[in-house]
């Protein structure tokens, strides 16, 4: 399981410093967006399943999992609201 | 197993500052997206921390944090639709 584990965080930090490249190459904050999105999807899921690797079924484990489901959720629902904001808020300016 | 927990933790310390330092550069809304991008990562780098130092209740900090980050973003992202 060792080798699992490790190979799910060498994943998540490779996704991470994607993103954050990403994060500085994109432009506009709608594109700068979708670099958020990914760290949580994909860096979110790789370390849940690390948890699962390392701990077996534990308590830690389906935290692990519910902070994922969080991520995955709230962060969709954020995107939205901050892309609506920073839309909205353009608009005014124009 | 710690020991690679512990390499992922200090591997993901790079893009968290380099987030944080995002957050206090350019305008408003890119800010704003970066403080989002560094909250996700604070998250991620609490349950690494976790694991690296085999501290079992402290995951209940990044589920804290996973979860009280959706009515503070909510907040922030309405002072700048309305206010900043």
């Amino acid at each position: 399981m060792s080798g699992v584990t490790a190979i799910l965080l060498a994943a998540a930090v490779l996704a991470t410093w994607l993103a954050v490249i990403a994060f500085i190459r994109l432009k506009t904050p709608f594109e700068r967006l979708h670099a958020v999105t990914f760290v949580n999807v994909v860096a979110g899921g790789a370390v849940a399943f690390a948890a699962a690797a390392t701990d077996g079924a534990s308590s830690r484990t389906f935290k692990c999992f519910a902070i994922w489901f969080a991520l995955v959720l709230f962060g969709a629902l954020l995107t939205h609201v901050l892309a609506r904001a920073l839309h909205f808020r353009d608009g005014e300016r124009r | 197993m710690t020991g690679a927990w512990l390499a992922a933790s200090l591997a993901l310390l790079p893009p968290f500052a380099v987030a944080m330092m995002m957050t206090g550069r350019g305008n408003v809304p890119s800010r704003l997206v970066a403080f989002e991008l560094a909250a996700s990562l604070a998250v991620i780098l609490l349950v690494t921390l976790d694991f690296a130092f085999d501290q079992a209740s402290s995951i209940d900090l990044a589920l804290t944090l996973a979860l009280l980050g959706l009515p503070g973003t909510l907040v922030i992202a309405l002072f700048a639709e309305r206010w900043l």
